[in-house]
């Protein structure tokens, strides 16, 4: 991360814009200007045998500029669903939603999303996965591009790594890449899938700690996925739980621990206290007085 | 011993020994020419030819290459096609199958009356035989691509088009080779059905003239030489795949 105040120059803050058509956010804040929401948006797949299943029931939800929102619950609770909407990669059934700069897609410019695996394409180097979705978006890659691409590679810390095949690469540094690759067209949000789900603990606790420094220089506005509470309260702003069929939101809570935060953040007592009430959320009083047994 | 070297020696032993047990038994059981030629026969028959084994084996490489390069153009393209569009898929999959399903050797005849006598039916033939392994190889490459990759390139904004340049061909070429791998020795298969119903050159033409005129050390000496181009071929594909596109290639699976 030598490197990374030089990257921070070529990774232009996103320039505040006011949002045309925008429906009135209910936050008076002014300072706080909105930049995802979704309204009573609700997705129902129909089943092979011709049943419906409500992956996502009346969410509502409003995202921030430049805040990081963590989507925590257990499995089947529709978090991936919420994301896959906001990529594009899902309609919703019902309700709506409106993303800042309106429903048209313009690839990574606009959303980029990081998977829980690395997804990088096996037959091009490091470098020309990162400039991907400039490929796609303007046919080439221009050379403006590139030193972007190499910039964000060290941003990264893989500056040495751009002219090698993923598979000479460890998961961790794959994960790496495809976040590099998430910022190579300075998108507006950056959506995250449970992007160190895959990775072991020791990697896992690096790349949360490189997130919040890349979230430090960049300011994108995050929307993360996550099975892991104290992966939620040390990067998120705010940590909104959801309770699983039909997938709901079921609590929205604010982290007020102090940034920067650090590895010292989760030594806080507060930092238990969002911890715990999240884990009271997600399995309900039964399982405590289990634990307490 | 290196295990590089193993891997060319044990097998070569094994051969040379399985031709010396051959050429004793002839020999031995004094088995006549006609019936089975021994492999020094064989070679005799082979060198009696001299160069017009070599034309008609450039001839017959041309009708192999040429249709195999038919039987690409239309294979890959057709794959990709059925793999990706539904409607195209209902539509024509069936009626390639039950192409798929004539006996080629059936039907050479047959295209030798309608499309004459000349190049032409030939490479018909051989594509015929070899565009249905590469065909059905590229749809399950194409339809193999991980649906991670799929998603990537749609947030990305990437068309249709662009979906299937840049994910997944290249995804489906571990596939593709392996249809080509298939493809290439059927092609084989496919001239000397051609050379058979119609030609008078080429090492399935040479083949059959000897047979009839019971030169068989010759005749099985056109045989021993198709093997070798058939296997040469094989090689050629591999070295292609491994040549250009080395990434796809995880282990020694068909090295």
């Amino acid at each position: 991360m030598k490197s990374a105040a030089s990257a921070a120059s070529v990774v232009p803050m996103s320039t505040p814009e006011a949002p045309a058509g925008q429906p009135a956010t209910p936050e008076p804040d002014s300072r706080r200007e909105a930049i995802i929401e979704l309204s009573h948006t609700g997705v129902t797949f129909e089943t092979r045998k011709g049943n419906d299943l409500v992956a996502l029931d009346d969410f509502n939800l409003t995202i921030y500029r430049e805040e990081i929102v963590s989507l925590v619950g257990p499995s089947g609770c529709g978090k991936s669903t919420v994301l896959r909407i906001l990529a594009g990669l899902q309609k919703p059934t019902t309700g709506d939603f409106w993303i800042g700069g309106g429903k048209t897609r313009q690839g990574f410019s606009e959303v980029a999303i990081v998977f829980q695996r690395p997804t990088l394409l096996p037959w091009r180097n490091v470098l020309d996965n990162v400039l991907y979705p400039a490929r796609v978006l303007k046919g080439r890659a221009d050379k403006d591009d590139r030193d972007r691409a190499r910039a964000l590679l060290a941003l990264v810390g893989l500056e040495e790594m751009a002219d090698r095949m993923p598979h000479e690469l460890s998961g961790g540094m794959q994960q790496r890449a495809s976040i590099a690759r998430s910022l190579i067209l300075d998108p507006k949000i950056l959506l995250m899938d449970e992007p160190f789900g895959a990775l072991d603990a020791l990697t896992r606790e690096d790349l949360q700690l490189d997130l919040l420094e890349i979230h430090e220089r960049t300011r994108k506005t995050i929307l993360l996925v996550t099975h892991s509470i104290s992966e939620a309260v040390l990067l998120s702003d705010r940590v909104a739980v959801m309770s699983a069929r039909p997938g709901r939101l079921q609590d929205l809570i604010t982290v007020d621990i102090p940034k920067p935060r650090g590895p010292d953040s989760t030594a806080r007592p507060d930092f238990h206290t969002y911890s715990q009430r999240i884990r009271d959320d997600i399995f309900g009083p039964r399982t405590k007085r289990d634990r307490a047994q | 011993m290196t295990p590089a070297l193993r891997k060319i020696i044990l097998p070569v032993a094994t051969f040379l020994a399985f031709l010396g047990v051959w050429q004793f038994l002839s020999y031995a059981m004094e088995i006549p020419i006609y019936l089975l030629p021994s492999p020094v026969d064989i070679f005799h028959g082979g060198t009696r030819l001299g160069m017009t084994m070599l034309t008609n084996t450039g001839e017959t490489l041309k009708t192999i290459l040429i249709g195999f390069a038919c039987a690409c153009l239309v294979g890959i393209p057709l794959g990709v096609l059925v793999s990706v569009n539904r409607t195209v898929s209902e539509m024509i999959y069936p009626l390639i199958v039950f192409l798929n399903a004539i006996p080629i050797i059936a039907i050479a005849p047959i295209l030798v009356v309608i499309f004459g006598t000349d190049m032409t039916t030939r490479l018909i033939i051989v594509t015929l035989t070899c565009f249905f392994p590469i065909m059905v190889a590229t749809a399950s490459g194409i339809l193999d691509t991980p649906s991670e990759m799929l998603d990537l390139a749609r947030v990305a904004g990437a068309s249709t088009m662009t979906e299937i340049l840049t994910v997944r061909l290249p995804h489906a070429v571990t596939f593709i080779f392996s249809g080509l791998r298939i493809g290439v020795t059927v092609a084989v298969v496919g001239a000397v059905v051609a050379e058979f119903v119609n030609a008078n050159k080429g090492l399935g033409f040479l083949v059959t003239s000897s047979t009839a005129q019971f030169a068989i050390p010759t005749a099985t000496a056109c045989v021993v030489m198709l093997a070798i181009v058939s296997v040469l071929l094989y090689e050629a594909v591999n070295w292609i795949h491994r040549g250009f596109f080395g990434w796809s290639i995880k282990s020694n699976v068909g090295d």
